[in-house]
């Protein structure tokens, strides 16, 4: 019955009922009774017209809403649409990726015909919050945006990686340059008193909850990605709120013309920042002069100089010995026309030393290439869309054997069943492996160190080990007969159906069901080979395997109801449900023993050694509300709840609440505002929020149980042990987040701003406490005292020239700053209920006192070392200065070249008390900033990000220029500054053989300052003109040349300064240049 | 309007039904400590996992405590980690780096077996009382090497089951109070011993192993704790207790010691190493690795040597000491087995290697340092009863004779004579020394004949610092525990 567009369907009854959504275990619980009611609809208008960009043409896929309602249409090919809507007095909103949304009054006419303007304004983009999205406009929370441009250009084997520097207020830290890698992700500081490096934001992608992170998303299939930072905006997600929200949006399809897509790309990435070690020669020079230095201490050292160690002269041509160091005989002599060198002996200039010289730092690494293909398809009509897309990537690591595939498709599609349900499906899958270090010191900073004089293949010219397994040769532990083999391989599936059934006008449902799976499984498997060095061939060939197995259910129902009263309330409320329920299973087996190295796999091995297992289970269950209102778009409000309850807490606690409620003011819709400043000159909105939310990561899941050990034996029989303190009375970490801010725009919003100020104090902090020794337990998992993360954050973007300008120039800028103090600790009879730490001198109150540790109204990681003030020049000064009680040998002589340490006690003895503040691990600013610059087709895209204030202890160094492990060679660093002879004034301490306790022991010149700019990509694009390609019917053909990971501007000596804390090997970050070619059709 | 209002909110409170049994779930893999202590099994397994961490404590720290500052050790090729601070004697509260963690956590799980065992059913009053036995038993042996470590410490009776911050910190008991309570335990754990036999394998505690245990303690008590006559008898008669169990002298002192004969009728108690069951002990730090493996050796040497260590679990960080080496007569049996010298090709000493005592055994290419680290042998026992004998006046010749007859076979001219009681005293310190070097008890005899400062070289120019007999606490444990006070001396 159609009437000039008028739609009358009359009454129509439904009868729904759903029963037994949920059986769980033999209990029916989560009844969904929804009892049969009745509703009528109501008299419809349709709409209808087309939208174009600003030179004409259609745009297809643009999103159409009623203003205040919920249902959406969207533009078909050639840009048209209908629509019906209750009356014609309202307006209707368009979205579309890329476009400012715009809103236009019906104004009684049924045929609108739209111009959405290019390139929207930070402050009018729509973001995502948790189950909905607002524009920024009517934005009350603090939500950070991830703008896709940093997705486009590289190939990113894990998409974390690029958020570096992208969101104010969110910490990300590339510690590792291996492929695949994730980056560390910490929002406002994190909720941790003991880990505040582990404190992970929860990850929702698609609104399934992934504790992988973002591991197995394919940068290609992200339609959005935005951070909830405030405790208002992730109330809603309650008990796993407290770190922040990521909220991934996969790229559906979109009603308009279907559309192919294949992109290629091509990167070769060369090894970033590697450290610079000492040469053979230099290394024999002061390891002779070094290993005598030491014996005027310890005499039996002497005898090193004369055994087959990396300087010793104790070396032949034989397999029995590691090193080529060795004096020159008429036996040996032809090894100088085969590439070796010689030198005087510094000990006896009489006598020829000869070596070869290898470089094996050079040997880990090795230039790679990654190739990345995407291939996606995507279109639909206004009753059906769909999307698949499958991405293929495969990388090769700088660090030679390290290797990473994968493989990922993200298909979707949603069907309109009737005019008022929709259905849709989704399947995400991943599948990837990958080859990487077992152990990242033993290779890039114990191999790394390994001398130059060390074989690399002996006289017969098979492959000499070095040292031994953790100090080797690359060659031979990674590649090739001897080198570990294994693979491991990982594959994750998610799988989604839901729906939204506009129930009536303004009262919609939606429900999701979806399931998680993760398997994954390794194996290993170590070939006969001289792990120890030259001399037996280890025979045990240890071989293992795993497989685990994560299942992740997932339910969610959300009701909603919007309502707009007399076209200025605005309201909209909803009402949910989302049930939670992870398992785990895992089995792992090893055994050794087999008799060949043709069988890496567990049948081989003769001996079973061990064998684990696990199943482990969670269950996450809550209710959430919230309430959207504003007045004209004037005065907002958002009133946020949830009550959560989950199977890991202690018995006492299993369920709390958590609230949020946030306003805002947009001033620049007051009348008075038009009077103040010209019309678009300013606008400006207040905000502020407050919110309680909850963190249980961290907490295992039968944690407040207690545990006993199983698996170890004693004398053959089954032993338990006592591992874990059971605590009933664990309980939420509870964050409580006052969080003012304003979003700001200039000149027609060609400027925005967007600034927060928060003070989050935790309190119940789940914490791994340090007991007393006596007590029989080193640690207990529970809620302790407080912490409180005080910050700034802001973003700023400039559209720098006109809109009418042929060349567009955008710059964006965010920095955050953040501090942390411990505010309460349980009391525990001690002063500022201290927890650990160290007795040292205290400046400030010209006393000793115990510092660091956990103390009330300090910070967490406060790291103390001695402090080098110079050193000796001579002999004769060094008589001179205080007594050494850290030098550990009965002669505390010290000499000229020796390190000076700071007597911070003025005692004259220099003592652990004399130990001063040496750093943090822990950044205070990060940020990032990027330019993108278009003419015509031709656009250049650059970004940087930075860090300031962590401290890094360089342990590479100390490992290297200490001679921790025996034969290690020092870095080139080192040698260029030591102290060398009587007279030198030298900031570098001289070469004593192993000299940890005397000169390289932990100092703050080791503790060096990890500050750092990163030019982390520069894209030059270029799009073909539009006739060149219309030739091959393609719509957009896109070149870009992408380098990224450039440059680190940083004064840190070590490889990767990203991670504060000891630095314990760090894959370097490679330099990257990748050659793309997007076509569309 | 106001009906979709109404429907709202009917619909969303029918949606917020549910059941706090949604997110109740049952442990599949764990034993919490709900659904522990209830069987048999349950606490045969807790009274192997207290081996298992008296184990950890053996695996070093017996020795450090025991043995590594009477300077039987010396640097050897490579670097020393950390461990010369106890041969030179160089320790303070910062740099100690022996500590009491594995110690109390042993005595924890004792604790338990002590508090839940009684209440478990289980088959044969013998068998639970025999259980309790062992775990009087360890924590009189954990708390007795602290006393002597430490002096008094803090007494812990009870197991550690839950957290509450104040009422954890305990401070120090006097060592009174401390070895009264090792002799109540043992006095309680002898008597429970169903029989006078052996376990297999000779690794767990048993009637003969708290008898010696019982000597050892109470000779301390009746030379340091003014325990005097009494003191020694009791001892006396707790090396006659040893006796009467299945114990004698290997006539091959090698044999003691070798990984393929564990358990032998010499063993009275030791804690059980094996490889893939356990870590390498301190006797890895007393070989060979890659960094420091001798070139300039004859074949029949490194033949000897066979393979040596991987990584640090064979690093050349100790090596008997030279003045120590000295005292071994070449015709001493236990020479071999205590240390062998290497020698270059010109036959200038290099260095020395743990001999049969520490040289663990060899699997697919690699040495495991797994010898059982020896609680108490029945060498021990004779040479403890001979010191009681001497202490009560007696003739303490025949255990002497015993001891050395196997060292030196029918060699003449090692026959012990009764002398003087100093020179007796002096001869079975000597004896100790020769026959016990590098098994943990060096420091304990010197401290026990009140000798340290007489002949520990390191100790000679701390002549008068008495407090040097005790071990500093040190920062690193009294950061954790605040009401434990410093051993008076040590205190910066």
């Amino acid at each position: 019955m159609e009437n000039n567009g008028v739609k009358n369907r009359g009454t129509r009854f439904l009868f729904f009922q759903v029963s037994k959504i949920f059986l769980i275990r033999k209990e029916l619980c989560f009844f969904l009774f929804i009892q049969p009611f009745f509703f009528s609809a109501f008299a419809q208008t349709a709409v209808t017209g087309s939208v174009s960009d600003s030179k004409g043409t259609a745009i297809s896929g643009v999103t159409i809403t009623t203003k205040g309602g919920t249902k959406g249409v969207n533009t078909d090919a050639k840009g048209q649409f209908s629509i019906t809507v209750a009356d014609l007095k309202g307006s209707l909103v368009f979205t579309h990726v890329g476009f400012k949304v715009q809103e236009i009054a019906l104004g009684n006419k049924n045929e609108i015909n739209v111009m959405l303007d290019e390139d929207p304004s930070k402050l009018d983009e729509v973001v995502v919050i948790g189950y909905g999205k607002q524009s920024r406009e009517l934005l009350t929370t603090s939500v950070s945006k991830l703008d896709t441009k940093n997705l486009e250009n590289v190939s990113y084997t894990n998409v974390s990686q690029a958020l570096q520097g992208a969101l104010p207020g969110v910490r990300v830290q590339t510690t590792s340059g291996e492929p695949g890698a994730a980056s560390r992700v910490i929002v406002r500081g994190g909720t941790s008193i003991n880990n505040p490096n582990g404190a992970a934001p929860l990850y929702i992608v698609d609104g399934v909850f992934k504790d992988g992170g973002l591991t197995d998303i394919n940068a290609n299939d992200i339609e959005s990605l935005q951070v909830l930072k405030d405790a208002a905006s992730t109330a809603i997600y309650g008990a796993r709120g407290s770190n922040g929200v990521v909220i991934v949006t996969t790229k559906s399809g979109r009603s308009g013309r279907t559309s192919f897509t294949y992109s290629y790309g091509l990167t070769g990435s060369k090894p970033g920042k590697v450290v610079e070690y000492a040469s053979a020669r230099d290394y024999i020079q002061y390891n002779r002069l070094g290993t005598v230095a030491a014996a005027v201490k310890n005499a039996a050292l002497l005898s090193r100089n004369t055994q087959a160690g990396g300087s010793g002269t104790g070396n032949n041509l034989t397999n029995a010995t590691a090193y080529t160091t060795m004096y020159l005989t008429p036996d040996n002599q032809f090894k100088l026309s085969q590439g070796w060198e010689s030198m005087p002996d510094p000990l006896d200039p009489t006598k020829t030393i000869i070596f070869k010289d290898t470089k094996f730092s050079d040997l880990i690494y090795q230039n790679a290439l990654t190739q990345e293909h995407n291939f996606s398809a995507s279109g639909g009509t206004d009753k059906a869309t769909f999307n698949a897309a499958l991405g293929y990537l495969a990388s090769d690591g700088t660090v030679i054997s390290t290797k990473y595939k994968r493989l990922s498709f993200n298909l979707n599609g949603s069907i309109k069943l009737r005019s008022n349900i929709v259905i849709n499906g989704r399947l995400l899958y991943t599948n990837r492996s990958n080859s990487s270090l077992a152990s990242y010191a033993n290779i890039l900073y114990r191999g790394a160190s390994l001398p130059g004089t060390a074989k690399y293949a002996f006289e017969d010219s098979t492959l000499a080990p070095g040292q031994s397994q953790s100090i080797g040769n690359p060659d031979y532990f990674l590649k090739g007969q001897y080198a570990l083999q294994g693979n491991t391989n990982v594959e994750g599936t998610t799988m989604v159906v839901g729906g939204r059934w506009d129930i009536i006008p303004g009262l919609s449902f939606e429900p999701q069901i979806s399931l998680f799976r993760a398997n994954s499984d390794l194996y290993r498997f170590q070939p006969a080979a001289l792990l120890n060095g030259v001399g037996a061939v280890v025979t045990t060939r240890a071989s293992s395997a795993s497989y685990s197995k994560t299942t992740q259910y997932q339910a969610d129902g959300v009701l909603t109801y919007a309502k707009s009263i007399a076209d200025n309330h605005h309201l909209e409320v909803k009402a949910g449900i989302s049930y939670y329920s992870k398992n785990l299973m895992s089995q792992s087996a090893a055994g050794q023993g087999a008799a060949t190295d043709n069988i890496p796999t567990l049948n081989a091995a003769a001996q079973p050694t061990a064998v684990s297992g696990q199943i482990s289970d969670l269950r996450i269950a809550g209710l959430f509300s919230r309430i959207d209102y504003d007045y004209k778009e004037k005065y907002l409000l958002s009133l946020n709840y949830r009550y959560d309850g989950a199977s890991n807490l202690g018995s006492s606690n299993k369920f709390g609440s958590f609230p949020g409620i946030s306003a805002g003011w947009n001033l620049h819709k007051e009348k008075f505002w038009d009077q103040l400043f010209p019309r678009n000159l300013l606008t400006f909105k207040i905000r502020g929020s407050y919110g309680i939310n909850g963190n249980i990561s961290g907490l295992g899941d039968f944690q407040a149980l207690g545990n006993y050990s199983v698996g170890s034996q004693y004398s053959s029989n089954a032993a338990v042990l006592t591992s874990v303190l059971p605590n009933a009375d664990l309980s939420w970490e509870k964050s409580k987040t006052i969080d003012v801010g304003f979003d700001a725009g200039l000149f027609d919003r060609r400027v925005s701003f967007i600034f927060d100020y928060y003070r989050r104090t935790t309190d119940d902090l789940l914490t791994t406490v340090s007991l007393p020794a006596s007590s029989g337990y080193s640690t207990v998992f529970t809620n302790l005292g407080s912490l409180e993360n005080t910050g700034y954050e802001m973003a700023v973007d400039v559209k720098i020239l006109p809109p009418s300008s042929k060349v567009q120039w955008s710059l964006s800028l965010n920095a955050a700053k953040v501090e942390s103090q411990i505010q309460k600790l349980p009391a525990n009879g001690v002063d500022k209920n201290r927890i650990g730490g160290v007795y040292v001198w205290d400046p400030a109150t010209a006393g000793y006192a115990w510092l660091g540790g956990l103390q009330e109204g300090g910070r967490v990681g406060d790291m103390y070392a001695y402090k080098l003030t110079g050193v000796y020049a001579t002999d004769a000064d060094a008589v001179k200065g205080p007594v050494d009680n850290i030098v550990n040998t009965a002669n505390k002589t010290k000499y000229g070249g020796d390190a000076m340490w700071a007597d911070i006690d003025k005692n004259n003895i220099i003592d652990s008390r004399d130990q001063v503040y040496v750093g943090n691990p822990y950044p205070k600013w990060t940020g990032g900033i990027s330019s993108y610059l278009s003419y015509k087709d031709l656009s250049l895209f650059v970004r940087a990000d930075y860090t300031v204030g962590a401290t890094v202890y360089n342990y590479p160094a100390v490992f290297a220029d200490g001679q921790l492990q025996g034969d290690a060679l020092p870095t080139k660093r080192f040698i260029d500054n030591m102290w060398k002879k009587q007279g030198d004034i030298a900031n570098t301490p001289r070469y004593v053989w192993q000299n940890q306790t005397g000169n390289i022991r932990p100092n703050n010149t080791y503790y060096e300052k990890g500050d750092f700019l990163a030019i982390r990509e520069i894209t030059l694009a270029y799009s073909l003109p539009k006739p060149l390609i219309s030739k091959i019917r393609a719509s957009n053909v896109n070149l870009n040349l992408t380098g990224s990971n450039l440059h680190y501007f940083t004064a840190y000596t070590g490889q990767v300064p990203d991670d504060g804390g000891q630095d314990n090997g760090h894959y370097p970050i490679p330099v990257n240049l990748t050659f793309a070619i997007r076509v569309t059709f | 309007m106001k009906k979709s209002l109404i429907y709202f909110i009917m619909l969303s409170t029918l949606l917020q039904v549910s059941c706090k049994k949604s997110i109740e779930v049952e442990p599949t893999s764990l034993l919490t400590s709900g659904t522990f202590w209830k069987s048999e099994s349950d606490a045969i397994g807790a009274l192997n996992g207290m081996y298992v961490s008296l184990r950890t404590v053996a695996v070093q720290n017996l020795f450090i405590l025991g043995e590594a500052r009477a300077q039987t050790m010396a640097q050897a090729l490579a670097g020393t980690v950390g461990l010369d601070i106890f041969y030179l004697n160089s320790l303070d509260v910062d740099n100690i780096s022996v500590n009491w963690t594995g110690l109390y956590k042993t005595i924890d799980e004792a604790n338990l077996i002590l508090k839940y065992v009684p209440n478990i059913t289980i088959t044969t009053a013998g068998s639970k009382n025999n259980i309790l036995a062992q775990a009087y038993t360890t924590r009189a042996y954990a708390y007795f090497v602290m006393a002597r470590s430490w002096g008094g410490v803090p007494l812990r009776t009870e197991p550690t089951e839950g957290y509450d911050p104040m009422s954890i910190q305990i401070a120090r008991s006097t060592v009174d109070e401390v070895m009264a309570l090792v002799k109540a335990d043992l006095e309680k754990a002898i008597p429970l011993y169903p029989t006078n036999n052996f376990a297999t394998g000779r690794n767990t505690w048993t009637k003969a192993g708290a008898n010696a245990l019982k000597a050892d303690v109470f000779l301390w008590t009746g030379k340091l704790m003014k325990g005097g006559t009494a003191d020694f008898q009791a001892a006396l008669a707790a090396t006659e207790e040893v006796q009467k169990a299945d114990v004698s002298l290997l006539p091959n002192f090698n044999d003691i010691f070798s990984y393929d004969n564990k358990g032998n009728k010499e063993v009275i108690m030791a804690s059980r190493f094996q490889v893939l069951e356990s870590d390498n002990n301190i006797y890895q730090y007393m070989y060979l690795n890659a960094s420091n493996n001798p070139s300039n050796i004859t074949q029949a040497t490194k033949d000897v040597i066979g393979v040596i260590g991987s990584g640090n679990a064979g690093n050349s960080i100790m090596q008997v000491a030279a003045p120590i080496r000295n005292q071994f007569m070449a015709s001493d049996k236990r020479r071999a087995a205590t240390f062998y010298e290497i020698f270059s090709t010109t036959n200038v000493l290099i260095t020395t290697i743990t001999g049969a005592k520490g040289t663990g055994t060899v699997q697919a290419g690699v040495r495991h340092f797994k010898n059982d680290i020896m609680l108490y042998r029945y060498a021990d026992v004779l040479l403890m009863k001979a010191e009681a004998k001497n202490a009560l006046g007696m003739d303490p010749a025949t255990e002497m004779n015993l001891v050395r007859a196997r060292a030196y076979g029918s060699e003449p001219g090692h026959t012990f004579v009764n002398g003087s009681k100093a020179d007796n005293d002096n001869a079975i310190l000597r004896e100790r020394l020769l026959e016990l070097t590098s098994e943990g008890k060096r420091w304990w005899d010197v401290r026990r004949f009140g000798k340290v400062f007489e002949l520990v070289p390191s100790m000679q120019a701390n002549a008068g610092k008495d407090y040097m007999l005790l071990f500093p606490i040190g920062n690193a444990i009294r950061s954790l525990e605040p009401k434990v006070v410093e051993n008076p001396g040590w205190a910066p």
